[in-house]
């Protein structure tokens, strides 16, 4: 009983985690056709915004809120600064692997000088801790469980049930139809990188409350949500989102049954697999678009 | 009766390629206007400078007066001026109701969407049949219907074709020419390229042939031309 309540809980708390990073990193793929490799800082930041606000002495209530939609603002910015002006460049998807490497390497650096390489943490959503099936969680965790999942349903009721989330699909689809019908092509991607970093920003958050955070807290997490994103297919974000529950799933149950230090090969070895059988991911349909 | 559209002194490209050369040309004095010419030609890049997808590198485009020369498209669709690009590659995963909801989205045509509706659903009642099914599981014909119903919804004062009927089975092309021929009566103002030179003569009044990215000749009414005539310049140059 406590093996599967460990695995369980374990599962769904990763993969909230790696859910909340890979569909922003789906978002930005499916609408502008790049890999935001900054997307790890994103999440360091919106931790390191939300800390020094409440070091400010705001309430979490208050500065989580601030931070995540600060990040919204540093989304736009990033998109307009090194990814806007390479748009329609034939090369596009390497030029900004590199452009944003760059940015975020800077951006890390940037918070290094300001805020120190002592790892600092920011309070939890909610205090204390409880016990379900014999194990014991904390209730941040419990509350990141939960809220995942809303707010990712947000987002699809946004993509599927709203015009302006109507603008963001077709965007993905044919930018040239998009023009035609007179959309505003370069908001919509500035759109895409806010919506991502915000969703960063607040993964951030959410582990900064149970972890320690230095300024390069995001690189695993990018590394991870490329990973599900790979492995779920690129071509939505429902693809990634089960993908990233699978992966935790998978994470959890391995470090049970096998220990931490297997884990990685492990997950590599299945993910290796699964290119080779489906390239496209495994919950891809074999075009682009979101949905 | 005064242009509504004109093109003067075009000159664009791609890159460092050019493929329009100072070419001229207006529409709305007599009517619909038809382009013709050899393939490769730049007929499609007049259609893309014209409604904004592609910056002129000289020259000037008035529609209704205001000049539009570098305009965003996004701009240039609030004027009313809507250009159903070649090839209906539309939004392949989006329904038909969702292109339809995408072609009544600029400020100008969201009051008129239900109308607008109404009036595609009437000239492509096919549609209504498959509207929520995604754009690439329909056929050529209707996925043309789709991108022309998704121009009507954006409420067009000058409604851009090219190639409408291209790569189309001969029934679903006369049906096609046929809803063309209605939105001309309706009321709308058409330019249509075409490689169907018989629907041309039939449905546009003043002809363009366009090779090497300039006018060759401009056909004008009283000039009318047979088929024969027509398919000698075509191929004579
Ligand atoms: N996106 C593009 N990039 C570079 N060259 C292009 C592009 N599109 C068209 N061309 C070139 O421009 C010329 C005119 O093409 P186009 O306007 O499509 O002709 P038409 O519509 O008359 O067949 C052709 O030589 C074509 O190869
Ligand atoms: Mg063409």
């Amino acid at each position: 009983m406590s093996a599967l309540a460990e695995i369980l809980f374990g599962g769904l708390f990763q993969g909230s985690l790696y859910a909340m990073m890979a569909v922003g990193l789906a978002l930005v793929w499916t609408t502008i056709g790049v890999f935001n490799f900054s997307h790890g800082v994103f999440m360091m930041l919106g931790a390191y915004i939300a800390w020094q606000l409440v070091e400010f002495g705001l309430p979490a209530a208050v500065a989580f809120p601030i931070a995540v939609v600060v990040m919204a603002g540093v989304g736009w910015i990033l998109q307009a600064s090194v990814v806007r002006p390479l748009i329609g460049r034939p090369n596009i998807v390497l030029v900004v692997v590199i452009t944003t490497l760059a940015a975020g390497s800077l951006i890390e650096n940037g918070a290094l000088t300001i805020w120190g390489p002592r790892s600092k943490q920011i309070p939890a959503l909610i205090d204390g801790n409880a016990t379900i099936g014999g194990v014991g969680v904390s209730l941040h965790q419990i509350a990141i469980i939960v809220i995942t999942p809303l707010i990712l349903a947000a987002l699809w009721m946004f993509l599927n049930r709203t015009r302006l989330g109507l603008a963001l699909r077709a965007v993905a689809q044919n930018e040239d139809a998009s023009h035609l019908v007179g959309l505003n092509v370069t908001a919509l991607y500035g759109l895409a990188f806010a919506i991502a970093a915000s969703l960063a920003g607040l993964a951030g958050i959410f582990m900064g409350g149970y972890r320690f955070m230095s300024p390069v807290m995001g690189s695993d997490p990018l590394l991870k949500a490329l990973i599900v994103v790979v492995f779920g297919g690129i071509s939505s974000i429902s693809g990634p989102i089960f993908a990233a529950y699978l992966i935790g799933f998978f994470e959890a149950a391995c470090s049970y049954y096998f220990g931490l230090y297997w884990t990685p090969a492990m997950l590599f070895g299945v993910l290796i697999l699964t290119l080779m059988v489906r390239p496209e991911g495994i919950f891809a349909s074999r075009s682009r678009g979101l949905a | 009766m005064n242009p509504i559209l004109t093109v003067e002194g075009i000159t664009a490209g791609y890159g460092r390629v050019t493929v329009l050369h100072d070419i001229s040309m207006d529409a709305g004095r007599f009517g619909n206007v038809g382009l013709f010419g050899p393939n490769g030609h730049g007929k499609t890049t007049l259609l893309r400078a014209i409604s904004g997808l592609l910056r002129p590198k000289s020259g000037r485009i008035l529609f209704d007066g205001q000049d539009i020369t570098g305009l965003s498209a996004r701009a240039i669709v609030g004027t009313g001026l809507i250009h159903v690009p070649q090839g209906n590659r539309l939004f392949p995963d989006l329904s038909i109701a969702d292109c339809m909801a995408l072609g009544a989205y600029s400020p100008r045509a969201r009051p008129h969407e239900a109308e607008n509706r109404e009036k595609v659903i009437r000239l492509f009642p096919k549609l209504a049949e498959r509207w929520r099914q995604r754009v690439r599981t329909l056929s050529g014909g209707e996925r043309q219907m789709v991108s022309i119903g998704t121009a009507l919804m954006s409420d067009p004062r000058l409604l851009i074709l090219d190639e409408p009927t291209l790569g189309l089975a001969p029934k679903i092309k006369d049906e096609l020419c046929a809803s063309v021929m209605d939105i001309s009566r309706g009321g709308v103002p058409l330019i249509v390229v075409e490689q169907d030179i018989e629907f041309l003569l039939e449905l546009t009044q003043q002809l363009y042939l366009v090779n090497h990215g300039a006018v060759a000749t401009e056909i004008k009414p009283g000039e009318s031309l047979d088929h024969g005539e027509i398919m000698s310049m075509y191929f004579g140059h």
